[in-house]
Order: structure tokens, then sequence, then C-alpha cells
């Protein structure tokens, strides 16, 4: 039997994310071989410790909650470079809901693959020419006093105002709950990381929706 | 020369990016090719990719900023190096503070790392604390998208509504941040307050007039481009109010 577009995503997927393991692990041991020094493996899973419950725990709800927006492709990519919800999965919202395509075909597979491609390239190729060129000037730019300043520090307001605007016209009615809630956790715990709070908006919405959707209210 | 700047360290750099970016030329081309064989207009695959990196400008140079963050202590290629892989600067900077912890560093991150076997320390707590996602994906993707898959097909217009509310959940986290969440003490402008709510909704009001313009006209070009535009002008609006409000409401923060 011929395999589909799907399996041979996953076949490349599985292939670039163990290829994009053993390069990411080549990391510290090069700079180690390179520096002649290896740390206390002590010191090193002490560090780990404090880190790994919360950061493999935040991995796995990441990938349940990311993976059926983002599309095969997409999650095989997004996973290597980061930045997911405050980029890539925005990015791929985006590009989907201008090709006219929906989520899990194969038309919102291509396109989300596309987009996520070529997001990831733009970050990879700022970064990098950024770091080469303006890492003299980029600390005046975004410093404290500087007129840029404020711009960079509101990105994600003006990100997700612009991306969320579409979609609450559209979708108003089930747009109010995770609003709602997102700001009522806020207002008891202020502090709460937008990556913890994202999985609790997220759950909300779906059950609200699916609610609605049984009622016969949407 | 410093170690943690020298030209080892930022060849290793460049072999990252090359990685990345030929990771996602290959994906890009295959699907590029399949949308051609399901009879997606190659404008429509142009408009993606140029409304794809237009979008992607304006955060990135906000990525890059944050690399400047943990520079002072990390030197600029480490940290580069990390946000262009599974990078998120949260994670970045935890994992870092807590690898200069585990040496009894204290102040962290303030402070220029300068023994080279806590540097070393630092990337490996950087790197191995966010690999577990590339473990999970080559094991589980694929049951989860078969799964949703077959879900998505049984009831079409149920799969859409369920896909439309985990997107409105996912940007309602980031909303409700801008109007009720409290941001690092230390960072005016972090918080949520006047800025932040301002530069929300001049967004909202931005793309909703951008839509409606695309739609009244028929100006087709400009709708990929209407969320990128309304984003960056939405920004200037930041830098705007930040210019002609009297000090004090630029930095009020209902909650710090």
């Amino acid at each position: 039997m011929e395999k589909t577009y799907f399996d041979r995503v996953h076949l490349w997927g599985k292939i670039s994310s163990i290829t994009a393991l053993a390069v990411m692990l080549c990391i510290p041991v090069s700079i180690c071989l390179y520096l002649n020094v290896w740390p206390q493996a002590g010191n090193v899973f002490k560090g780990l410790l404090s880190i790994i419950p919360l950061f493999w725990s935040v991995a796995v709800v990441e990938v349940v909650t990311y993976a059926p927006l983002l599309g095969a492709g997409g999650t095989y990519l997004s996973f290597v470079t980061g930045n997911i919800s405050n980029l890539k999965l925005p990015c791929g919202l985006n590009a989907m809901q201008n090709a006219n395509v929906r989520a899990n075909t194969e038309e919102g597979e291509v396109i989300s693959t596309i987009a996520i491609a070529a997001s990831s390239i733009t970050t990879t190729l700022i970064l990098a020419i950024g770091v080469l060129l303006f890492a003299p000037v980029l600390p005046k730019m975004t410093a404290a006093g500087s007129p840029f300043a404020p711009a960079f520090q509101q990105v994600l307001p003006a990100l997700f105002g612009a991306l969320g605007a579409g979609y609450f016209a559209k979708h108003w009615k089930i747009s109010i709950l995770p609003i709602a809630a997102g700001i009522l956790v806020l207002v008891f715990a202020p502090q709460l990381a937008v990556g913890t709070l994202i999985p609790v908006t997220v759950i909300i919405s779906l059950l609200g929706t699916h609610i609605m959707y049984k009622k016969k209210l949407i | 020369m410093d170690f943690k700047e020298s030209g080892f360290m930022y060849l290793l750099g460049g072999f990252i990016s090359l990685f990345v970016i030929a990771q996602s030329l290959f994906f890009m081309v295959k699907a590029w090719k399949q949308g051609k064989k399901l009879g997606i207009s190659a404008v429509t695959l142009k408009n993606t990719v140029a409304s794809s990196a237009l979008f992607t400008v304006a955060p990135a140079i906000a990525i890059l900023a944050t690399v400047i963050t943990i520079a002072g202590a990390l030197g600029l290629v480490l940290p580069w190096i990390k946000l262009t892989t599974i990078g998120n600067i949260s994670y970045e900077v935890t994992a870092a503070q807590n690898a200069l912890e585990a040496f009894s560093i204290k102040g962290g991150l303030a402070f220029e790392v300068k023994d080279k076997a806590v540097f070393a320390a630092a990337a490996w707590v950087m790197t191995v604390g966010c690999v577990m996602p590339l473990i999970l994906l080559p094991i589980f993707l694929k049951k989860i998208q078969t799964k949703v898959g077959k879900a998505a097909n049984t009831n079409a217009k149920w799969a859409d509504l369920m896909a439309a509310a985990a997107f409105i959940g996912l940007i309602a986290a980031f909303i409700a941040k801008a109007v009720a969440g409290s941001g690092d003490k230390a960072v005016v402008g972090d918080g949520a307050g006047l800025l932040s709510v301002s530069t929300l909704i001049a967004a909202m009001v931005i793309m909703l007039v951008l839509q409606l313009i695309c739609n009244k006209f028929k100006m087709k070009w400009l709708e990929p481009f209407a969320m990128p535009l309304s984003m960056i002008a939405a920004m200037g609006v930041a830098m705007l109010l930040a210019r002609i409000l009297p000090a004090h409401l630029v930095v009020l923060e209902w909650r710090g």
C-alpha cells in the first residue's frame, strides 16, 4: 500500500527529531571538549533536578495541547525551534485563516507547515544577523530609556490583539468564557506564568464550546 | 579573548543555525510540492511564505532582545544558540539561573560567568532541561494526530468549533495576561497596565478596520498582511503613547 502524505511527514519528522536531539546534545559536549573542562556531574544534576520536574511535565502538556493545532509537520518543526505559543502557533493560525483552510485537513497541514518553516527560517536569520551585526546597538534600542523600548515590551499584546480580533469577531459566543476565566484566574493569582495559564484557558474553552454545541447554542 | 565569545563558539552557533534552516527548508519544499498536488494555487503558497515571514519580524526582534538580557552573564553566543533551538526566554533564564545556583553562585545571572566549568554546566542544564519534546514526538505524535484526525472526520462542524475553541483558549491566556497579569517587578511595562491594554485595543481595532477595508474594497492582496501590519502599527501606538502621555500614566500598571 502506498504511504499517505501524513505517513511520510511522520517518517521525516521522526528522523528530524532524533537528528535534532543528537545535534542539541552535541552543543554541551563540544563546549566541554573545546574548553577541555567537564563540570562535576553532581552540580549538573543539582541544577537539573530543580527544573526537570516542571520543564518535562510542561513538555508533555505542550505536546498534547499544541500538536493538534500545529499539524504534524508544523509540530515537528516547532518543537525544534521553540517559541511556539508566542510565535509559531499564531503564525500557523494566521496562515490557515488567510488561505481559508481548516486545521487537521491535508490542506491545513500543508499551509501550516509552510508558514512555520518560513517563520523558523526568518527567526533564525534575524537572530544570527542580529547577534553578528547589531549586538553593539541592540541593548541601546531595548534599554529602558529608548523610544523603541515600549514597543518591544508590548509585542505580545500587539500580536494577540491583532490575532484575536479576527477570531473573536467570528466566534464571539465561544470567546467570552475563556477570556473571562483567564482574567478571573489572574485576579487571584496575578503572578501565574502565561505558560501555566494556557492549558487552563484552553481546557475551559474546549469544555465551554463542547457544552454549547451539545445544547445547540452555537 | 573571552572564551564565551570565541571563534569556536560563533562557528557552533553558525552550524546550529544552518541545521535549523536546512530542516525548515526540507519540510517547506515537501509541503509545497504536496500543496501543488492538492491544487493550492502558487499565489496562496507564496503569500503564506511572505506573510509568515513578515509576521515573524517583530516577535523575532523581541526574541533577539531577550538574548541580550542573559548575554551579560553567559556571553552572546550561548543564549543565541539556545534561543535558536527550543528556545524560550523563560525556560532559558530559569535553567541558567538554576545551573549557576547549583554552583552556589549567589546573584546568578546578574554577574558575568568567568569559570569555564560553570559555563559548561549552564550549557548542559539549559540543553537537557529542554529536550523532552524531542523524545516525546517520535513516540507519540502520530498516535495523537491519528486520534484527532478520526474525531475531526466523524463530525466536521464539531471539529471546526473545537479547533477554533482551542485557538481562542490560547489567545485568551495572553489577552488575560495583558489585562490582569502582573509582570517582573523590576521591569517597567512588564505587568498589565495602561500601555498593555491600550496596545491590545489598538491592535484589535486596527485589525478590524483593515479587514473591513479588505472586504469593502475587495483588496485580496492586503488580507495576508492585515495581521502583521496591525501588530506593527499597535507597537507604534505603544511608542507614541509612551512619548505623549504624562510619565506617571505611561508606567501605570495596576497589577505591578
